[in-house]
């Protein structure tokens, strides 16, 4: 296997040693702000070859000496043409201009053909420009409800924590900010996601063919890059909403060598709601709100360096008071992340980028009853550092490699309880501690003008270490003994290979069928115990009982355009096969993992998934958006559960189909849709009851045997723009000039769930009343959680 | 601004009154099943109640209720001494005395029960013994459902008092003082009820075990449930008990599994309903397929007269 990889590599560089060549290589910035554009394209018309820009708006592309005639070009900006004649290596920095309002045909196609012509299989990316005309949920421009819009990709349902990419768990999904990893992106319990709209550049969707730089989940890799901040000018913006509002500020450290960007957020629910709970109410001390920040510095040491320093925090707070019972709870969660990054250009041809990431997940819970004091503490907190270099030898050719490394320290449940002086035994703090990681090595390249592949290969390596307490449950009955580990102690090791390989096929009529496979390892898992995902879902380690997650995925899919690449369509098809998935052991409780280990409360199974997504996008003119529908199937098999027998995932939906579309009316006006229909989620519900003791159990059939009605929303949005110029006279000439207006403002109007449909949040089973009086009832009711919306944000800049 | 303070207004309004309605959907898997509802406690015979299970969209009027309960089943009980065939004996036809007792099992008041045909199968030989293990066999439709279990030695309060709760002069909780035997695995039933009461009532979590305090010695507080459904309590004061009540308290000892069934049990009654709860189903003790429990009991009494 490993032999035939490297022979293929070998083949496929195809070097050419007869002719003399040079590199043409420098960064592309936006001219307005000097942020980096990703995946800008610098093109030879002539010969279509070319390089796109990486994460850091770095490009590389090494020609035979001559005269060349280069267009470098980003969606939504003016293309600039260079002429160069190439004798030797030249470092060509280039800036781009918007043209966002001077919209023409060719401009705004920039990106036109790319997704026939590129290997990238299951990939999407989003720009922030493209997002802001979605309707927004409250009008918090949200980049993760956005995603969830794509065929293959979906959300439980309202309220629910995560998304979920072709029938993989939330937790299987790799969510990256500035390259460090995100436990929890959701505020909220999921109404909103932890990136400030204002704070991102864009975002890119690894759904399959997830390249080898990549690992450590086994879904998908969702890529959030921050702005790096405005190096031109200090900037203001900011916006006023419904339940929240937020401004960032953005400028120079140092003119065109160094810029921040400082972004801040918070809701203000909870001053909402001590306005409408009177102080003697039962429950005057209830309320909620979240905050977060962004903070991002970057600096151009030396033309061959740049450094970034990338951080976010971010915090829930729930509180719940009951002043009848003196009884209160503070729940807070929240995320803290940063990141430091390196770029170094060793030459032209060898850019190297190094990260040193850390990242903490908290979730605490604390109550007070009289003397009774409760608390829980869960969480995960990762110190890593990685290291990537990207070879541009030729235009045929682009090499990846690297090294990660993350030392976890995951904290599922840590309990104390106390009466008065009394501290119940509620056994240790349990932390567990581990190594992960891994080498890669990539290569995308082209073998001729119809076959491009990209073939990578990734070694993953786990290791659980001590200090760690292993509890042996006995039977009833029989005494529980344990296992001490020392620090540092190894307990377990797992490594393994994990191949990746997709390829493009360019047929003659210009369209293309790509396909991939890929194999992941996956050391960390998510527990639930509650029929819908929460902060209280406790991120779990490999352990020596619970074993890596592996998955494989193979997708094939056909790409074509049509009418100028005006249009996009493509049909994909995918299977997937998961290994070793968690869930909790049936009738566990929260509290049973007291003097005991999370995993003796786990059970352990497999899953599988497949289906069909079809996608239609209009990219060009007034009206663009797309069509997305997904056929999906996706099971579940534990030995422990369900009585041995298969059954669907909680997400399993069969139909899922969304409708986005927007259309700029003109300079003032655009308007936004988005249609959602979705198969209704699964669940358990009670297929009998029964009394004991006079009272009344229900007894539950297979897992996930309920369905719940269809899922499908309309929403809509409008957002007014004020004019850009404003007519000034000239004091000279006294001639009215227009000239561009400093402060800029834009409303935002959308309506949410337009025609009131009442969509399933959850279903339970009431009972009312009492057999003896002859009034008893039991009734299946579903609970909804967002009728119609409207909402309202004024956005400003200046 | 104006705009966003209707719009907030309006959006919170909306996202408070989140709504629930009542829908018909498909619930596939529903098999009748046996219920064993049975006990023995120390120095009391067994008393096993059979029921089934009904599908959870059928009728539930009170006929539906009644007509649930099974009759004509043979219900033996045996401590390895003894086999008891167990004595069926029907609401309509009780021996003279056993009317209460009947009346607190079923939870029907006695002038209404006599009317009825509810029939429960006691023991005629068998009285529980501390230390003895119990087994069940009923067989009812042509199939046989087995379980056993076991009186353990009791626990003894080491202590009860009741103090009034800070600002309240005349009511408090009930407080006990419990030392925990040194094994893990310790399991206790609490139970409470007026003097002048026939039946015993359960707290808010009557169940618990040791796991939070193994081999301690501690003192808790419980509640007064009589109380809530008294008018005469007022609304405030609901859950306390009174300054010069005198009450019995009943502690009992169960086994690990049959610990297990009323946990859960009474963790499914508590999150009923609640979306962030996993559906539990009860363990059964009960072997063959049936639904319940069949459970040992040791009680240990206190009587408290609530003075400070």
């Amino acid at each position: 296997m490993l032999n035939r990889f490297f022979l293929l590599i070998f083949l496929g560089l195809n070097f050419q040693f007869f002719s003399q060549k040079a590199t043409i290589s420098g960064y592309l910035t936006d001219a307005s702000n000097g942020e980096a554009l990703i995946g800008a394209k610098a093109l030879i018309p002539l010969t279509k070859q070319g390089a796109v820009t990486n994460t850091y708006g770095f490009y590389s592309l090494t020609l035979p000496v001559g005269k060349y005639v280069i267009e470098y070009r980003y969606t939504s900006f003016l293309t600039i043409t260079k002429e160069i004649d190439l004798t030797k290596d030249v470092s060509l920095n280039v800036e781009l201009g918007s043209s966002v309002n001077e919209l023409n045909e060719v401009e705004i196609n920039a990106k036109k053909g790319e997704n026939v012509n590129s290997a990238k299989l299951g990939q999407v990316e989003l720009q922030m420009e493209q997002i802001k005309t979605l309707p927004a949920f409250m009008g918090e421009v949200d980049v993760i409800k956005a995603i969830q819009l794509l065929p293959g990709v979906s959300s439980v349902s309202e309220g629910g924590q995560g998304f979920y990419v072709r029938g993989g768990g939330p937790d299987q999904n790799l969510v990256l900010v500035d390259e460090a990893v995100v436990y929890n992106a959701a505020h909220l319990f999921g109404f909103f996601s932890v990136f400030n709209a204002d704070a991102v550049k864009g975002v890119n969707l690894i759904k399959g063919g997830m390249p080898a730089n990549y690992g450590g989940r086994m879904s998908s890799v969702l890529e959030v890059n921050m702005n790096e901040g405005n190096n031109k000018e200090f900037k203001v913006k900011g916006g006023i909403g419904a339940i929240s509002s937020r401004i960032t500020v953005e400028g120079p450290l140092k003119k065109d060598k160094g810029s921040f960007i400082v972004s801040g957020r918070r809701t203000y629910i909870d001053v909402i709601m001590k306005a409408a709970i009177p102080d003697t109410s039962p429950f005057a001390g209830t309320s909620y709100f979240f905050y977060d920040f962004n903070l991002k510095l970057n600096y151009k040491i030396t033309k061959k360096d740049r450094v970034f320093l990338s951080g976010y925090y971010g915090k829930d707070v729930f509180s719940f008071g009951d002043t009848k019972s003196n009884f209160n709870v503070k729940m807070p969660w929240g995320n803290g992340i940063a990141a430091f990054r390196w770029n170094h250009l060793f030459n032209p041809k060898l850019f190297m980028n190094v990260t040193g990431t850390f990242t903490d997940y908290m979730f605490k819970f604390g109550s007070n009853q009289d003397q009774f004091r409760f608390s829980l503490t869960s969480g995960v907190r990762d110190v890593g550092a990685k290291v990537d270099f990207s070879y541009y030898p030729n235009t045929k050719h682009k090499l990846k490699w690297g090294a990660d490394y993350i030392f976890h320290t995951f904290t599922p449940t840590s309990v104390s309880a106390e009466s008065d002086s009394i501290v119940f035994d509620t056994g240790l703090a349990q932390k567990l501690y581990s190594h992960e990681s891994a080498v890669y090595l990539t290569d995308e390249f082209d073998l001729n003008d119809a076959w491009k592949f990209n073939v990578g290969l990734r070694y993953s390596m786990y290791q659980q270490v001590g200090p760690f307490t292993r509890y042996i449950k006995g039977d009833v009955g029989t005494p529980d003994t344990s296992i001490q580990y020392g620090k540092g102690d190894l307990i377990k090791f797992y490594g393994g290979f994990e191949p990746r390989f997709s390829f493009r096929w360019m047929l003659p009529d210009k369209s293309s069928i790509k396909g991939g496979y890929s194999f992941n390892y996956q050391y960390v898992h998510l527990t639930s115990l509650s029929a819908v995902s929460l902060p209280t879902d406790i991120w779990y380690p490999t352990t020596d009982k619970a074993k890596p997650q592996s998955g494989w995925q193979t997708s094939l899919g056909y790409f074509k355009n049509f009418d100028d690449d005006k249009w996009e369509t493509s049909i994909e098809a995918y299977y997937k096969g998961m290994n070793n998935l968690i869930e909790y052991k049936e009738g566990a409780l929260p509290g049973d993992n007291v003097n005991d280990n999370t995993d003796n409360l786990l059970v352990f199974g497999k899953g599988w998934s497949y289906g069909v997504e079809f996608f239609v996008k209009r990219t060009f003119g007034k009206l663009t958006g797309w069509v997305g529908y997904t056929w999906s199937k996706t099971e579940r098999k534990f030995a422990d559960l369900n009585e041995g027998n298969p059954y669907p995932a909680k997400y399993d939906r069969r139909h899922d189909l969304s409708i986005v579309a927007t259309y700029k009316l003109n300079e003032r006006w655009t308007f936004g849709a988005a249609f959602i229909y979705a198969t209704g989620n699964t669940l358990t519900l009670p297929t009998s009851w029964y009394v004991q003791e006079q009272n009344l159990l229900f007894n539950y059939g297979a897992r996930n045997s309920t369905r719940m009605a269809p899922y499908h929303r309309l929403d809509i949005s409008a957002t007014w723009y004020d004019k850009a110029t404003k007519t000034k006279t000239d004091a000279v000439t006294g001639a009215k000039i227009e000239v561009k207006k400093r402060f800029r403002h834009n409303w935002s109007f959308s309506v949410y769930n337009v025609y009131n449909r009442a969509n399933p949040f959850f279903l339970f089973v009431d009972n009312n009343g009492d057999f003896l009086s002859g009034d008893f009832k039991l009734t299946v009711k579903q609970v909804t959680l967002f009728p119609v919306i409207p909402s309202v944000t004024w956005n400003f800049a200046f | 601004m104006k705009l966003i303070l209707i719009t907030t207004f309006f959006s919170l309004f909306t996202l408070l009154i989140s709504c629930t309605k009542e829908v018909k959907i498909d619930i596939p898997g529903y098999k009748k099943q046996l219920v064993v509802d049975g006990n023995i406690e120390t120095g009391s015979p067994a008393i096993v109640l059979l029921s089934s299970s009904n599908d959870i969209y059928s009728p539930t009027n009170l006929d539906a209720y009644l007509n649930g309960f099974i009759s004509g089943a043979t219900v033996i009980v045996s401590d390895g001494t003894i086999t008891d065939t167990l004595l069926e004996i029907c609401s309509d036809n009780l021996p003279a005395g056993t009317e209460e007792i009947a009346s607190a099992f079923f939870g029907i008041p006695v002038d209404q029960l006599v009317n009825l045909h509810l029939c429960a199968y006691i023991t005629d030989q068998i009285v529980g013994e501390e230390g003895k293990t119990y087994s069940l066999k009923v067989i009812h439709e042509g199939k046989e459902y087995t379980a056993q279990t076991t009186i353990l030695p009791p626990t003894n309060l080491d202590d009860s008092f009741w103090k009034p709760e800070p600002g309240l002069s005349e009511y408090g909780f009930a407080w006990l003082k419990l030392t925990d035997a040194p094994q893990s695995g310790d399991s206790y039933k609490w139970e409470v009820k007026r003097i002048s009461d026939f039946g015993f009532s359960k707290p808010f979590g009557p169940f618990f075990n040791d796991r939070f305090f193994n081999g301690l010695t501690f003192e808790f507080a419980y509640e007064n449930p009589m109380s809530y459904n008294d008018p005469s309590v007022p609304d405030q004061f609901k859950g306390y008990y009174h300054q010069g009540d005198t009450i019995v308290m009943k502690l009992s000892k169960l086994g690990q599994s049959e610990f297990q069934f009323f946990e859960k049990k009474y963790n499914q009654i508590y999150s009923s309903g609640n979306p962030f709860a996993t559906p539990v189903n009860v363990p059964s003790n009960i072997s063959g397929g049936a639904l319940g429990i069949w459970a040992g009991f040791s009680p240990s009494y206190d009587t408290l007269i609530c003075i400070q």
